[in-house]
C-alpha cells in the first residue's frame, strides 16, 4: 500500500501517447519467466538466460496491465 | 430438497477438489519453471488465475449447501471457524481451515499489486497446507459409499502429490545463482 | 539564508560519483526527516579520498554532518568497510559506524541504506520516489527515509558554512564549481590524494605520482566503473566533465590510475573482469550471469584470440547497461568498451598471433 508521501511525490504519468503507459522491470524481482515478452513481443525480448531486454518501454495501457498482472514475479511496474 | 442439497454439496465438493488440484499443479508448474517457454509460462499463469476464480463458485456452493441442508449439523459459524461444527467437527474443521486459507490466498492475490511481496508470498505458501487439508477432508467425509468419488479424490491426491514432489526437487539457474551468491559475505 | 540555499548558491554537487545537487538532496532529507549516512567507504578501485577526509578532517566532517542532520544528530552513521583503517579511525572517534563488508557494490548508496536497516549490503531497486522519502525494497520490506552523502561532500558543506559560496566558487568552473579531491595511483604510488578543481590539467595531477612516462599507453579514470583514456590525449586533457566526456570518461568518484605500460593490457583487463565476475550482488539476471559470462569470454580471448570472440565480447557488454538494479553492470560495460577502443592495437596484435607487451619477445606466438 503506497503511503501518502509516495503517492504525492510520484512523478505524473506521461504516457507516450493516448492509451499508452511506460513499463519498467524490477530487475531484482525478475526471475526470467518471460511472460512480458510473450504478452508484449514488440516491447520485450529475452536474453540467453530468459531475462527481458526492454526494446520499447511505451506499451498500450491494456496490454501493460495484463503483463503486470500475469508476471509471476510481480517484476513489472508503471513509472 | 434436503437430499438434493446434500448431493449438491458432495458434487460441488468433488468438483472443488478436482479444480483445486488443477490450480495447485498449475501453480507448482509456474514456480518450478515447468512451462519451458515464454508462451507456456503465460498460458499456465493465466490458467492458474482463471481456474482459481472459477473454482470459487463451486467451493462457495459446496459450503452454502452444506450449511443450509439439515441432514447434518454444520452452521454458518463452523463454515468459517474450524472444528466448531456439530457434525464430524475434526474432518469438517479441516475443510473449514482449508477454506479459510483459500480465502486468504485469493484475497492477497487479488490485492497483490498493493501489498508487500513478502506478505503475498507467505500467504501463498500456505496453499501447500490448504490442499492436503482439502484432500483429507474430502476423502474422509465425502467418499465413504461412493467408490467413484473416492477414486477421484485419490487420483487428485496422487496427481497433486506428484506435482509437489517434482516441485520440491526441481532446479533452475536463476534460483541456483541467487542462492550461491547470497551465501557469500554480504553483511 | 538556509543551509540548502547556501549549497544551492555554491553549486555543490555530490562528490561520490553521481554529482547530484546536494541542496536538492538536503531539502528532500529535511522534508522527510531522513536519517543521514555519511559514506566514507572509498568503494571504487584505487579510491582513497573518503578515508583521507576521515584521517585529516574528521572534526569538520562530523560538524558538517550535524549541520546536515540538525534534528536527529543521534541517528547519523558513518559507513566504512569492515576492518579498514577508516573504520578503525571512526570507531576511535566514538562515532556510530556502519560497517559494511569489503564487497565492491556494498558501498553503493542503496546498499548502505539496506544494511543500515538490518538487510544485506546489496543494492535495492530504485523506484520513484528515491529512498530519501522512504519506500519499499523489491520484497516489500519498508525502508525508512534515509539519505546518503559522500564524506567529501559533507566536509565541503562545513567548509562552505565557514567560508561562503564565493570562496567555493573561486575554485573550479562555472559548470563545476568548488574544490575537489582526487585519488591518483600509479604502479609505484597508491592512494595519493590531491586537492584540485574542475579544469585542472591532468598532467599536473599525474605529476604527483611522477608524471606520465614516455611509454605510457593509457590512464584509467574511474576505476572498474570508469574508462581508459589514451595516454597521448592526456597532455591536452583537463579534469572536467566536458573534456573527459569527449573521450568517453567522466569525473566519477575522482579516481585516476596510471596503467603500468609493461603489462599486457589484455591480462590486466582479464584480472579486473575476474574480480568483477565475483562481485555481482547476484540479484539481477543480466548481471549475475552477464558479467561472469563477459569475464569468461575475455579470458578465453586472452588464451585463444579470435575475431568472433572479440565481436561477441562487444555484444555481451552491450547487454549490460540499464539491465540491473544498480550501475555496476553499466560500469563494467563502460570499462570493457573503453579497453577495446584504447587497446585495439594490442587486441589486433593478439589476433595476429603476437603480444605487444614489451616484456615479451616479438617472435612469441600465442597458442591457438
Amino acid at each position: 500500500m503506497s503511503s501518502r508521501a509516495e503517492r504525492d511525490s510520484r512523478p505524473a504519468l506521461r504516457p507516450a501517447g493516448a492509451g499508452m503507459t511506460e513499463l519498467r522491470v524490477d530487475r531484482i524481482a525478475c526471475t526470467g519467466h518471460g511472460v512480458c515478452a510473450s504478452v508484449l513481443p514488440h516491447h520485450f525480448e529475452l536474453d540467453e538466460w530468459g531475462y527481458p531486454i526492454v526494446t520499447d518501454p511505451a506499451v498500450p495501457a491494456a496490454d501493460g496491465t495484463t503483463a503486470i498482472r500475469l508476471c509471476p514475479a510481480r517484476a513489472l511496474y508503471r513509472t | 430438497m434436503n437430499e438434493l442439497l446434500w448431493y449438491t454439496s458432495r458434487a460441488t465438493g468433488t468438483a472443488s477438489i478436482v479444480l483445486l488440484t488443477g490450480v495447485v499443479i498449475l501453480g507448482a508448474t509456474i514456480s518450478g519453471r515447468g512451462a519451458r517457454s515464454r508462451d507456456g509460462a503465460t498460458i499456465v499463469t493465466a490458467l492458474h488465475r482463471w481456474l482459481s476464480l472459477g473454482m470459487t463458485v463451486f467451493l462457495l456452493l459446496h459450503v452454502a449447501t452444506a450449511v443450509v441442508e439439515t441432514y447434518v449439523s454444520i452452521d454458518l459459524v463452523s463454515a468459517v471457524f474450524p472444528f466448531t461444527s456439530g457434525y464430524e467437527p475434526l474432518w469438517v474443521g479441516l475443510g473449514t481451515l482449508a477454506f479459510d486459507l483459500f480465502v486468504a490466498v485469493m484475497v492477497t492475490s487479488m490485492l497483490r499489486q498493493r501489498i508487500s511481496d513478502r506478505g503475498w508470498r507467505f500467504v501463498h505458501w500456505a496453499a501447500y497446507l490448504m490442499w492436503p487439508l482439502a484432500i483429507l477432508h474430502g476423502f474422509i467425509l465425502g467418499t465413504a459409499d461412493e467408490p467413484l468419488l473416492r477414486l477421484t479424490t485419490v487420483a487428485c491426491a496422487v496427481a497433486g502429490g506428484a506435482a509437489i514432489v517434482w516441485r520440491s526437487g526441481v532446479t533452475h539457474h536463476d534460483t541456483d545463482r541467487r542462492r550461491h551468491v547470497a551465501a557469500q559475505e554480504w553483511s | 539564508m538556509t543551509l540548502a540555499s547556501l549549497l544551492r548558491d555554491a553549486g555543490l554537487t555530490g562528490r561520490g560519483g553521481a554529482a547530484f545537487p546536494t541542496a536538492v538532496k538536503l531539502e528532500a532529507a529535511l522534508g522527510h526527516r531522513a536519517r543521514l549516512i555519511v559514506n566514507c567507504c572509498d568503494g571504487e578501485i584505487g579510491a582513497a579520498k573518503d578515508g583521507w577526509v576521515v584521517e585529516h578532517h574528521l572534526d569538520e566532517l562530523v560538524s558538517g554532518a550535524r549541520l546536515l542532520s540538525p534534528r536527529r544528530p543521534a541517528t547519523i552513521r558513518y559507513a566504512a568497510h569492515r576492518g579498514s583503517p577508516t573504520a578503525v579511525r571512526l570507531h576511535g572517534a566514538g562515532l556510530d559506524v556502519l560497517e559494511v563488508p569489503a564487497r565492491y557494490v556494498s558501498s553503493e548508496e542503496s546498499s548502505l541504506i539496506s544494511i543500515a536497516q538490518g538487510g544485506l549490503a546489496r543494492p535495492m531497486t530504485k523506484r520513484a520516489p528515491p529512498f530519501v522519502a522512504g519506500g519499499r525494497d523489491s520484497a516489500g520490506r519498508r525502508i525508512r527515509p534515509t539519505v546518503v552523502l559522500n564524506a567529501e561532500t559533507v566536509w565541503r558543506v562545513l567548509q562552505l558554512v565557514e567560508w561562503g559560496a564565493d570562496w567555493f566558487r573561486s575554485y573550479g568552473t562555472a559548470a563545476e564549481p568548488g574544490p575537489r579531491l582526487v585519488s591518483v595511483n600509479s604502479p609505484t604510488a597508491r592512494g595519493v590524494v590531491l586537492e584540485t578543481e574542475a579544469g585542472a590539467r591532468m598532467s599536473e595531477l599525474l605529476s604527483a605520482v611522477g608524471g606520465l612516462p614516455a611509454d605510457a599507453e593509457a590512464v584509467l579514470i574511474g576505476g572498474l566503473g570508469g574508462s581508459f583514456v589514451p595516454a597521448d590525449a592526456v597532455p591536452s586533457l583537463a579534469w572536467s566533465t566536458a573534456d573527459l566526456a569527449r573521450l568517453g570518461a567522466g569525473i566519477g568518484p575522482g579516481v585516476i590510475e596510471l596503467i603500468e605500460p609493461r603489462e599486457c593490457p589484455i591480462a590486466l583487463v582479464d584480472r579486473f573482469l575476474a574480480y568483477a565476475a565475483g562481485e555481482s550482488a547476484g540479484q539481477c539476471g543480466p548481471c549475475m550471469f552477464g558479467v561472469p559470462a563477459l569475464a569468461a569470454e575475455w579470458h578465453r580471448f586472452a588464451e585463444c584470440p579470435s575475431a568472433p570472440l572479440l565481436h561477441d565480447i562487444s555484444r555481451r557488454s552491450g547487454l549490460l547497461p540499464g539491465r540491473g538494479a544498480c550501475r555496476f553492470p553499466d560500469g563494467v560495460a563502460r570499462f570493457v568498451a573503453s579497453a577495446t577502443w584504447v587497446y585495439r592495437d594490442h587486441l589486433e596484435g593478439h589476433l595476429a598471433g603476437y603480444c605487444l607487451d614489451p616484456g615479451r619477445r616479438p617472435a612469441d606466438v600465442l597458442t591457438r
